[in-house]
């Protein structure tokens, strides 16, 4: 689909066009996560929350839909409490499947079903954190529709050998779009099955296409090394095992990127926040699948220090393919249920107000 | 009458999308105005309780949010308000200053190894007696009985082999002052295994009738073997290992719990070679436990050198010398280095 916005459909009032613009910079971004990261070391992890929250917020704030910026709106001692739940649930998982599979098998039975009001719980204070332009998001699923969604229909597909999978993966989208809301608006989704077969496809297809074009070279090497007489059995062994490892990232690497960029695309263009916006994302597979890789070789080869450089790159890529097409209505938002509440919030939020989350 | 100079901005209300440019400012007793910049309207007031500001961050502008939920963002990211206190701004300095950053990039991949490498196992050491006998007995007991069921089978050894090796053991149990009391002793053949031996965090210890059989000639080494494992039970190195790398994966975990794509697997296999690590360590450990038995019993420490010589010959076959990036994979020490520990304890 090479039509622009604003011809594509009939609309009610004129849309104004703008990219997304994402001016944060790596140099001074390499400063509050360095600095962070230290502060974090210092008090065992304790500070990690904050930093967190000032990771978010630079982000969020430095992402810009017509020189408006995005908000995160968490508190550090939020955070923090989602992180203790979260160290307790991983550490007892770490020691019960330690100790003894059988333990590990029955922790995990328990825990199925109490995963789809994580997730739900996780989505709703993300989506209730963010704001643009003073209005909030909002996630309104249930965990009837989350355990339908993240564990019945997975589980199900498997029966099928996974071919139900990118069908699955449509419901899941198509889940988390269409209960989130924008100052009290629900996006609408309109998501094909077609495209998920089409994207995961695609993606077998070039990760099988890696495979044998390495195989072809590691045959011809062999028969270059026996012919020579080169062949010495630690070497090759050696060279093997790299060869396989590069080739594991690269395959991974790959079908991530193809998968990534034709699903954002597909999602984005199907999307929309009826009166208020419609989405264009224009991702492409070479540029994304470059930036991704060289990013991964950038954190490997300066021992973790590229890392914030890579995460400002990605992000000012993904805005520079995202268009946003904004109706006047948008101008005038009012959010009923957040002009009721105290922004400071000083009456008790719940114990659960959290978001259960290592990272 | 405003002490402080006014500050343009833009205004919303609270839930309200509708964007006003506005100007802001204090009366002296810390009164807020905020007025409509167009028409010159007032937008609100706010009492000093009623109005707070937002994180200072590197490069971003410093809102200004009201209770009821409005908030106010002045048009200059750079422009900090008069009123911040000191310790508002510690955080976004620290972020900014030359010196700090430099500290961090020296300070904190240094404070990270000496964690790593000296905190989490002395964590774990003193975490590991609180674990009661009957947890410890579960886990063996599982483990065995897994391991039964898959790779061992019943010995073919005679019995006046099986004797011989139960003589070592019982005499090791009975001469030295060890702390656990419920040891085990199993022979197993073992294909999967091969010539091997091993101990469970219960006191049950398994030595394969291959290892039997390679060190027939050499009843120390045997001995030397055994006391290797007692060594892991004494240590209780299996409880220590689970302590340590959860530890390590809880500091990745929310150090670096959000990586950037793909890196996430350059962790996994970080948290891999971790582990392997903290397994070569009680390898050492256990090797010189053995070799001080070894001496305590009045034996030659070079029997464990015996040993391992006579597995290293065994295997060299498949095993070309290990190469530098298997190494840090492998969950044992090399065997030459451990040889070579094992003799620097023989008397002159």
């Amino acid at each position: 689909m090479e039509n622009t916005l604003d011809t594509s459909v009939p609309q009610p009032a004129q849309a104004r066009i703008s990219k997304v613009a994402f001016s944060g910079q790596a140099s001074e971004f390499f400063g509050i996560w360095i600095v962070n990261l230290l502060l974090s070391i210092v008090t065992l992890g304790i500070y990690s929350a904050w930093a967190k929250v000032r990771t978010n917020q630079y982000f969020y704030g430095h992402t810009r839909i017509e020189n408006q910026p995005f908000r995160y709106l968490a508190t550090p001692v939020q955070i923090l409490k989602g992180r203790i739940i979260a160290v307790i649930i991983f550490a007892l998982f770490f020691i019960a499947s330690s100790l003894s599979p059988l333990l590990a098998v029955v922790l995990a039975l328990l825990f199925l079903p109490a995963s789809p009001w994580l997730i739900v719980q996780s989505l709703k204070f993300n989506m209730r954190m963010t704001s643009y332009r003073n209005v909030r998001f909002a996630f309104h699923g249930d965990y009837a529709g989350a355990f339908k969604y993240f564990v019945l229909l997975p589980v199900l597909a498997l029966f099928t050998f996974y071919l139900a999978m990118p069908w699955v993966l449509k419901k899941i989208d198509r889940y988390m779009c269409s209960n989130t809301s924008f100052g009290g608006q629900k996006m609408q989704i309109n998501t094909d099955t077609s495209s998920y077969y089409i994207a995961v496809l695609v993606a077998m297809a070039a990760v099988m296409g890696v495979i044998t074009v390495m195989i072809i070279i590691g045959a011809v090497l062999v028969g270059v090394m026996a012919a020579t007489g080169a062949a010495n059995v630690g070497v090759a062994t050696v060279l093997i095992t790299a060869a396989v490892f590069v080739m594991y990232f690269f395959a991974f690497a790959l079908s991530a990127a193809i998968y990534h960029s034709m699903i954002r695309n597909h999602i984005f263009e199907r999307t929309e926040l009826p009166g208020i916006a419609k989405f264009k994302s224009e991702m492409q597979v070479m540029p994304y699948l470059w930036l991704t890789v060289t990013n991964l070789l950038a954190i490997i080869f300066s021992l973790g220090l590229a890392y914030p450089w890579a995460k400002i790159r990605k992000a000012a890529y993904l805005a520079s393919v995202t268009t946003i097409a904004v109706y006047p209505q948008a101008d005038s938002l009012v959010d009923q249920v957040q002009q009721s509440s105290s922004a400071f919030g000083e009456e008790a939020a719940g114990l659960f107000d959290i978001d259960v989350s290592l990272a | 009458m405003s002490a402080s100079p006014a500050v343009n901005g833009q205004f919303q209300h609270a839930g309200s999308s509708t964007l006003y440019r506005a100007v802001a400012t204090f009366a002296d007793n810390g009164q807020l105005i905020i007025r409509n910049s167009d028409n010159d309207t007032a937008l609100t007031e706010a009492t000093p309780a009623d109005y707070r500001f937002g994180s200072v961050i590197p490069g971003l502008a410093v809102e200004l949010q009201l209770r009821d939920g409005a908030i106010f963002v002045p048009d200059n990211p750079r422009f900090r308000w008069p009123q911040l206190s000191g310790t508002a701004k510690t955080a976004a300095r620290l972020e900014s200053h030359k010196l700090s950053i430099l500290a961090a990039v020296v300070l904190s991949p240094l404070l990270l190894w000496w964690i790593i490498v000296d905190l989490m196992p002395m964590l774990a050491s003193a975490a590991v007696p609180l674990v009661p006998d009957s947890v410890k007995q579960q886990m063996g007991q599982q483990t065995f009985y897994t391991l039964q069921q898959t790779a061992l089978q019943p010995t073919e050894l005679t019995p006046a082999q099986q004797a011989a090796v139960q003589y070592h053991w019982q005499m090791a149990l009975q001469k030295l002052p060890l702390e656990y009391n419920s040891y085990k002793l199993h022979l197993y053949k073992s294909d999967f295994f091969g010539a091997n031996a091993f101990a469970l965090p219960d006191g049950t210890v398994v030595i394969t009738d291959e290892l039997v059989t390679l060190l027939k000639d050499k009843p120390d080494a045997i001995l030397a073997v055994l006391l290797h494992e007692i060594g892991h039970v004494e240590g209780q190195h299996s409880v220590r290992l689970i302590a340590q790398s959860l530890g390590a994966a809880l500091v990745f975990g929310i150090l670096f719990g959000d990586p950037e794509g793909i890196a996430d697997l350059l962790l996994g296999s970080g948290s891999v070679m971790l582990q392997s690590a903290f397994s070569r360590d009680m390898e050492r450990e256990a090797d010189k436990f053995a070799v001080e038995q070894l001496k305590a019993l009045g034996k030659s420490p070079s029997a464990f050198a015996d040993a391992m010589s006579a597995l290293l010959s065994e295997r060299s076959t498949d095993d070309q010398g290990s190469s530098t990036l298997l190494k840090y994979l492998s969950t044992h020490p090399d065997t030459r280095e451990r040889i070579e520990q094992a003799r620097q304890h023989d008397p002159p």
